[in-house]
């Protein structure tokens, strides 16, 4: 620790501290443009000029200059002052006095340090900037004339989107804020850089000129895409959300957004949203009351008490924790049937076969914090990025600020594979399993793996003709691989899962667990295996136990039911099987089959519009609640706007519903939450009081064990493509097609093409194509490039406009041929 | 000035063999950006926009940075540049001694301003503010040949004798 002295406070802080940490540290407020917690200290803007007396002469930068021992700081002289006051006239010399206009107005650094130093005026005069100002795309706007050259937006892209959209151009008075060529933003749209801007340079469209910002009402909440659980500010007025408000203090994530996170929030007021209940009358689905519907709803599923086998019911994860309890309990309990499930099946099985049986619980042992604390990333898949971006910035931090080997094995390249030291060993797409086997098998062959492993003979004889050649690379990179793994001092496999990802099942989890396991990479922290759920509440409707438990029809399982009329009543509660799982066709076909479908969900979905009665729910905006992240972190979400129309919450359906079965009834979702923390062993102890702002990470009790896991031999089809579905980096199940920001970075499916196939089927970027497999045929429009190996065809799945399950089944990698139309 | 908005860039198709090897030739060396971009401007004359693609995939640069890197300095050049270079000094001593006169007429006679190529890409204008030969002013330059005491008369000398230069 440094002892040093600011403003006759006496301050220890550690040595790598700044000035500015210091001050901060002890409650001093040093004024700051260009400065960034999360970023590399740049010094460019001149705010934070103090006097240090043992530098005398010249004032110092805050944020620059490292404290040492015995320092002793002035923040504010009057020298100080006016210093800082000639900093913001020359920043004014050339920013645009437009406040009255400009949507940072409330919210813009520059504006409140020129109240602060009450610069009333300007001592000189000089032309504004003459930038024309880049409009062409819908989500961020730069406005250059505004800008004051900070470079944070350049520095964020760079060092925590590893994007690298912006950079300084030119030279002297021309330099700006530029990017490649100086043309247009063309990035992945993160907003990063606009949630930084310390002005009203970078703006989000989708706000402008919706509110001032201290008339948004702001209320903390949790995102509701992906799994990651990163914490947002809804800033809301009149009922609506407006956008959400950058708060560098939130989560893990330092309030870090993705696109869909940051531009994705429209679906909650989309014009497209339920707004009352729908029953089928005369084949079409007509307005009724809330009393209508749910006297239907209760009474089907009264009748289906007496022969309970009949009822099926599939949840979506995105309900919050109280909501998929709820839902248990009633088709469990009240019901009495065990037919309930979410996400396809598989898409939950790491967990719940997976990991359960590798370590006794259904949950991953490691949790978010552990990718920065690891020295050795195994990535399965560069879509860890696309699936969740967050954990992405958290790769590219840990990788580029801390040098974190990362190794990626992948079917497919991507951003991740271009980070510094980052080496990917591409493999041919189904070979996960057998990649990891030969792993496991390297690890035993080298004598690298952990004396007396529980099950390590069964495994042995298991992987023990698991070679680097059934899995499709080379022996000298499986090798390399597993020795550094089991070397590293701590490492970590990440794995995403989700319905876009039928491969990553319980037989991959069991094999990468296999291989943390054997090389003692498991119950220490940055190392072990994080299975990354595709929702935002994937862990918690596993905890909720939202899945067959004994004898019940998995997801699968009830559409084959409601096809051969064994399922007769199913209540689907926001899930959209008919785009999200496998073989369309025959989801749509057993949909329309089933006696009697009731959907609850925001929008008339794809599934909704073949349902019996459809109940207007509400979106994370408009109820309270848990979610649980992929890191096992309970957070709060907080109702911030009232119900769209007559929406009602799943927790107020599902209530009502159960009030009626005579089952349980419940004040509030907080009873609710309540009874889950003295039922599900994992919560107990936790309140939503409790949670706070920042929520609360349960722990697990570890019984790691190896489970052998069977490789299944891909074989490849000869003169055909392998399909390999996936998110894109854009969107999170089909929810976020309601979302403008998505929607215009990525609105239409498509099917992404190496350059040599394209070449060969002579097809060309933009071009529609017909992709066929043995399940159907859908078109698309074709994507080339790079990323993809020869070979190999990539189809992000959340469309329902040519959905990629009209042509898979279910198989890890689908064999398509592909034409252009 | 070598700054060109994107529309401006010449979008021609480009043999990247040399920028290939110019590439090979530093990949292993620390801090290659610069010596590479150099290297390709000596084998192409100026750097076309798809060697910057070539660059930045293969030494895993962003795109975005490199331009800030060619636009920063002024001896990188984004436009084909003419086989000669006429610089025509406007530094004190020259304006004084009528340096005025010298880059009009030139402007006049190859029918560009500054900073700017012919389209037979035989001339590139461009007004520099010393060449540091103040006891010959007005100086101009061509590539590396020295014409001081300039005059009005001397410029039609100077670009007829270039005219009859082979372009290779």
């Amino acid at each position: 620790m440094v002892n040093l002295t600011i403003n006759g406070k006496q301050v220890a802080v550690e040595k790598d501290a700044t000035i500015y940490d210091a001050a901060k540290a002890c409650g001093i407020k040093i004024p700051i443009l260009c400065h960034d917690k999360k970023l590399h200290p740049f010094g460019g803007c001149r705010m934070c000029l103090v006097e240090v007396e043992q530098m005398k002469g010249r004032l110092i930068p805050a944020c620059t200059t490292p404290v040492t021992e015995g320092m002793i700081v002035q923040t504010t002289t009057d020298e100080i002052v006016k210093a800082r006051k000639l900093v913001l006239e020359l920043l004014l010399l050339k920013h645009p006095i437009d406040c009255p206009v400009c949507d940072a107005a409330g919210d813009c650094d520059l504006q409140n340090l020129t109240y602060e130093y009450k610069v009333n005026m300007n001592r000189f005069v000089d032309e504004k900037f003459n930038h024309e100002i880049d409009y062409e795309n819908p989500l961020i706007e730069r406005d250059m004339n505004r800008c004051i050259h900070c470079g944070k937006c350049a520095r964020i892209c760079d060092e925590i989107v590893s994007y690298g959209a912006y950079t300084f151009i030119n030279r002297g008075i021309e330099a700006k804020m530029g990017t490649e060529f100086d043309g247009p933003l063309n990035c992945e749209f993160c907003g990063s850089c606009v949630s930084v801007c310390p002005v009203g340079a970078l703006n989000s469209r989708p706000f402008k000129f919706k509110a001032r910002w201290w008339a948004l009402q702001k209320t903390k909440s949790v995102c509701s895409y992906c799994g990651t659980g990163c914490q947002l500010t809804l800033g809301t007025k009149d009922g609506k959300v407006l956008t959400t408000i950058y708060d560098e203090n939130q989560g893990f994530h330092n309030g870090q957004l993705c696109t869909r996170g940051r531009f994705g929030y429209q679906f909650v007021n989309s014009d497209k949203r339920l707004t009352a209940p729908l029953i089928r009358k005369n084949g079409k689905l007509q307005e009724a009351t809330w009393e209508e519907a749910l006297a239907e709803v209760t009474s089907r599923l009264a009748a289906g008490k007496s022969d309970p086998a009949s009822v099926a019911a599939l949840a979506t994860p995105r309900l919050t924790n109280e909501e998929l309890f709820l839902f248990g309990k009633l088709f469990r309990g009240t019901v009495g049937t065990d037919n309930i499930d979410h996400s396809a099946g598989y898409a939950h099985e790491a967990l719940t076969k997976g990991a359960v049986a590798s370590f006794g619980v259904a949950a991953s042992p490691a949790e978010i914090a552990d990718v920065q604390k690891s020295n050795l990333l195994l990535v399965v898949k560069s879509d860890a990025y696309e699936t969740h971006p967050v954990i992405g910035f958290e790769i590219n931090l840990g990788v580029k600020r801390k040098g974190i080997a990362l190794r990626i094995v992948s079917d497919k390249k991507g951003k991740l594979t271009r980070l510094p030291g980052a080496k990917t060993t591409v493999h041919a797409p189904g070979n996960e399993v057998a990649l990891f086997n030969a792993l496991c098998k390297s690890v035993i062959d080298q004598g690298l793996a952990v004396e007396g492993v529980a099950g390590l003979d069964a495994l042995k004889a298991a992987v023990a003709d698991a070679t680097a050649e059934k899995a499709g690379v080379s022996a000298e990179e499986i090798a390399a691989i597993a020795k550094e793994f089991a070397s590293a001092e701590k490492a970590l496999i990440i794995l995403p899962i989700g319905q876009g990802y039928p491969g990553h099942n319980a037989a991959l989890a069991n094999a990468a667990a296999n291989l943390a396991i054997l090389t003692g990479q498991v119950g220490k922290e940055g190392a072990g295996l994080l299975i990354m759920g595709e929702k935002n509440n994937s862990q918690g409707a596993v905890d909720m136990g939202i899945y067959p438990k004994g004898t019940g029809l998995n997801a699968a399982a009830i559409i084959d039911g409601c096809a051969n009329g064994n399922v007769k009543t199913l209540f689907v509660a926001g899930e959209n099987p008919v785009v999200s799982y496998p073989n369309r066709a025959k989801v749509e076909k057993a949909l329309e089959n089933v006696e009697f479908m009731v959907v609850s969900d925001l929008f008339l979905t794809e599934t909704a519009a073949l349902a019996d009665v459809v109940l207007p729910a509400c979106s994370f905006a408009e109820k309270s609640g848990t979610f649980t992240s992929l890191g096992r972190r309970v957070q709060n979400v907080r109702k911030a706007i009232p119900a769209i129309g007559l929406a009602k919450s799943d927790f107020e359906i599902l209530n009502a519903i159960s009030q009626a079965l005579g089952g349980a009834r419940y004040n509030n979702q907080g009873e609710v939450f309540t009874e889950i923390a003295a039922s599900v062993p994992a919560y107990k102890g936790l309140t939503q009081a409790g949670l706070k702002d920042e929520g609360a990470v349960y722990p697990v009790a570890l019984a790691a064990k190896l489970v052998p896991a069977a490789a299944k031999a891909a074989a490849p089809a000869a003169g055909k493509l392998a399909l390999v579905t996936g998110s894109a980096l854009y969107h999170c199940g089909t929810m976020s097609r309601f979302g403008e920001g998505p929607m215009y970075v990525c609105p239409d499916a498509y099917a992404e093409l190496n350059v040599a196939d394209a070449a060969a089927l002579k097809v060309e970027e933009g071009d529609q194509v017909t992709v066929t497999s043995g399940t159907g045929a859908v078109q698309v429009v074709a994507k080339v490039g790079k990323r993809v190996p020869q070979g190999v065809v990539f189809s992000p799945y959340h469309f329902g406009e040519g959905s990629v399950n009209t042509i898979t089944d279910g198989a890890e990698v689908t064999y398509v041929s592909v034409a252009k139309k | 000035m070598s700054n060109a908005p994107a529309e401006e860039i010449p979008a021609e198709e480009i043999d990247l063999t040399e920028a290939n090897e110019v590439i090979d030739k530093y990949l292993k060396l620390p801090g290659n950006l610069m010596p590479v971009l150099q290297g390709i401007q000596d084998a192409y004359g100026y750097v076309p926009k798809p060697t910057i693609d070539l660059v930045a995939e293969r030494l895993n640069v962003y795109p975005s940075q490199i331009y800030g890197v060619l636009t920063f300095y002024a001896q990188f050049h984004l436009k084909p540049r003419g086989r000669f270079i006429i610089r025509v000094c406007v530094g004190t001593a020259c304006h004084v001694q009528g340096a005025e006169r010298i880059t009009e007429t030139f402007f006049g006679r190859l029918g560009i301003g500054h900073a700017e190529t012919t389209p037979d890409l035989r001339y590139t204008f461009e007004k520099v503010a010393c060449l540091g030969a103040c006891g010959m002013a007005p100086l101009a330059m061509v590539n590396d040949d020295t014409f001081g005491k300039m005059t009005v008369q001397k410029v039609d000398e100077i670009i007829e004798t270039y005219n009859a230069r082979p372009m290779k």
